[in-house]
């Protein structure tokens, strides 16, 4: 089997130096010939019906915090807002 | 008197009855620190002006004869995963470099109501991937027990940090070993609670079927006070288990008498070093000897477990890592063509080899046409894994086991090899894959006098089953062995 490191990398949005290709390539081929070896397993439903989740209201519980705090760690903010590249010409 | 070698549990006492200060301790532990982190290197961030002013807070409230908590005025190291508000969290990534949470996490705001005194932000692997904090970005934790050697990871400076005195106790999480296995190299005592019994919310999530985070301490009183001030039910984790706690302290039992212990013989198989072997068969043989019945029994599906836990934390982690784009918060690079440029070489910047090395392995066993063969066959015999567990604890109380195949390694020894890496986690995976909490508590030291730890499994909640056990073994044993720094 074959590991096509550069193109795992695109879908995972990193980005492997060409140097550094070949040793990803064959720890990933190691890891993968280790994980593989597991048994047939008879299908069955993987949710757990004695542990269902509970989940929250869908119901913002604001006040907490101030727009400046959650932006305070933002690498790039202008007038409170995020600020990426230009998506669209 | 060197307060920082005195367990939680005594130093509680003294703060209650007034014989020493909540400053008189935080002070000595931070002479402690400056005097051997050079040594030890076990922690990101310290937080020593907090530390004293909050110490001076707790022996304020104590002089004005509030009623205080048992933990209230002692010295705690936190894992650096954890987030603390206002206290910068880096989960020692580049990434996470500057990043200084807006929010406590739930275990946080639980121990301030308890009065804890934060020491600072223990390193540990980056993200929480790796087996000997050796993948952080900012430095590499020494074993105490012998500084050329790793502490074990993924919570390293936590257990090192206890280990040397540098803190009274510790917070780690653990996703496949990550409190048990440092502990056990470093000769301390780490839980692994129950998946549900202490909330996740402000762990910075690494896997999250899998991660819990659990207490450090040199005693199992210290372990099981901490624990108790952490576990519980909270909304704001929604697999967090709604149910009521003991108080695990107050009902501590030093007693194993009729307690039946199952020794699984597929974790004394190949891999497992002769000494750690002997030493777990040693003290199981103890634990016999003041009345506990022990029979061999059988978990076949072990020998996958590692398979399934690298399959399944990995796609978990490449999912919760898409969050880190260079947008929201963290690192982002410098140049970049456009939106997806800026991506890719924001994270081939931000994250070190080993995060990308499960990222892509994430992305990998979940990509079309791998799914089925890779994910979904992992997820069937994490199924299996835990009935396996089901059946055996209809038998046996506990399970006993080594933590760890063998003693800690030089620091560089399997950096290069993430596959002898990865397999020094081959004990403690798959508790974590089922879900069950399990205990190291120190069992003996090898030639080189390394610590060894036992590790005691257990049926899902059953935690106090597992800190009897383990304290009647320490009082039995003596305990910690502190490490010459």
């Amino acid at each position: 089997m074959g590991i096509d490191i550069k193109h795992i990398a695109k879908l995972s949005r990193l980005y492997i130096e060409d140097e550094k290709v070949e040793k990803f390539e064959s720890d990933m081929l190691g890891i993968v010939q280790m994980v593989e070896n597991l048994p047939d397993v008879e299908d069955e439903p993987l949710l757990d019906p004695a542990n269902p989740m509970t989940l929250r209201e869908d119901k913002a519980e604001g006040g907490k915090y101030s727009r400046d705090e959650l932006t305070r760690n933002a690498p790039h903010v202008t007038a409170g807002c995020l600020v990426v590249p230009k998506t669209v010409e | 008197m060197e307060l920082y070698n005195l367990s939680g549990y005594e130093l509680s006492k003294k703060l209650e009855s007034k014989e020493i200060s909540s400053k008189e301790l935080t002070e000595d532990v931070f002479e402690r620190i400056e005097s051997v982190e050079g040594k030890v290197d076990a922690y990101v961030t310290l937080d020593k002006e907090n530390a004293l002013k909050k110490a001076a807070e707790v022996d304020e409230k104590r002089a004005s004869g509030e009623k205080l908590s048992r933990l209230a005025g002692l010295p705690v190291g936190i894992k650096d995963n954890i987030s603390t508000r206002n206290l910068r969290t880096t989960c020692s990534s580049k990434m996470l470099e500057n990043y200084i949470p807006p929010f406590n996490a739930t275990v946080m705001d639980k121990l301030n109501g308890e009065d804890i005194v934060i020491t600072g932000k223990l390193n540990m692997d980056e993200f929480a991937m790796g087996s000997s904090t050796e993948t952080s970005y900012f430095k590499k934790t020494k074993n105490p027990f012998d500084e050329t050697r790793i502490p074990g990871g993924s919570s390293g400076g936590s257990a090192a940090a206890v280990s040397a005195g540098e803190a009274i106790m510790a917070l780690g999480s653990d996703t496949g070993g990550s409190i048990r296995q440092p502990a056990s190299y470093c000769g301390v005592v780490g839980l692994k609670p129950t998946y549900g019994a202490v909330s996740r919310f402000g762990l910075v999530a690494f896997a999250s079927s899998l991660d819990q985070i659990g207490p450090i301490g040199r005693t199992v009183k210290d372990t099981a006070m901490l624990y108790s001030a952490i576990c519980g039910f909270d909304k704001m984790d929604a697999t967090s288990k709604n149910m009521s706690h003991p108080d695990y302290l107050v009902n501590l039992k030093s007693d194993v008498k009729g307690l039946r212990i199952g020794v699984p013989k597929e974790y004394f198989s190949k891999g497992i070093d002769e000494n750690v072997k002997s030493a777990v068969l040693s003290a199981v043989k103890v634990l016999e000897q003041n009345g506990a019945v022990v029979k061999e029994v059988s978990l076949p599906s072990t020998e996958y477990a590692l398979n399934a836990y690298y399959i399944i934390s990995s796609a978990e982690a490449s999912s919760n890592l898409a969050r880190y784009d260079g947008v929201k918060y963290g690192y982002r690079a410098k140049d970049y063509d456009d939106l997806t440029d800026m991506y890719e070489k924001t994270r081939s910047e931000g994250f070190g080899d080993e995060v990308k090395r499960r990222i892509m392995l994430g992305t990998f066993v979940l990509s079309s046409g791998y799914y089925d063969a890779y994910y979904k066959k992992a997820r069937l015999l994490q199924r299996r894994i835990s009935k396996e567990f089901c059946d055996v604890f209809k038998e046996v109380d506990l399970l006993a086991a080594p933590t760890v195949p063998s003693t800690a390694f030089k620091i560089g020894e399997n950096i290069d090899n993430p596959l002898k890496m990865y397999a020094t986690d081959v004990c403690t995976v798959t508790i974590n894959i089922a879900g069950l909490p399990a205990i190291s508590v120190p069992c003996g030291y090898d030639e080189a006098g390394l610590p060894i730890g036992l590790q005691l499994i257990s049926d899902k909640f059953n935690e106090q089953t597992l800190l009897n056990t383990a304290e009647c073994y320490e009082n039995i044993m003596g305990g910690f062995k502190r490490p010459v720094l």
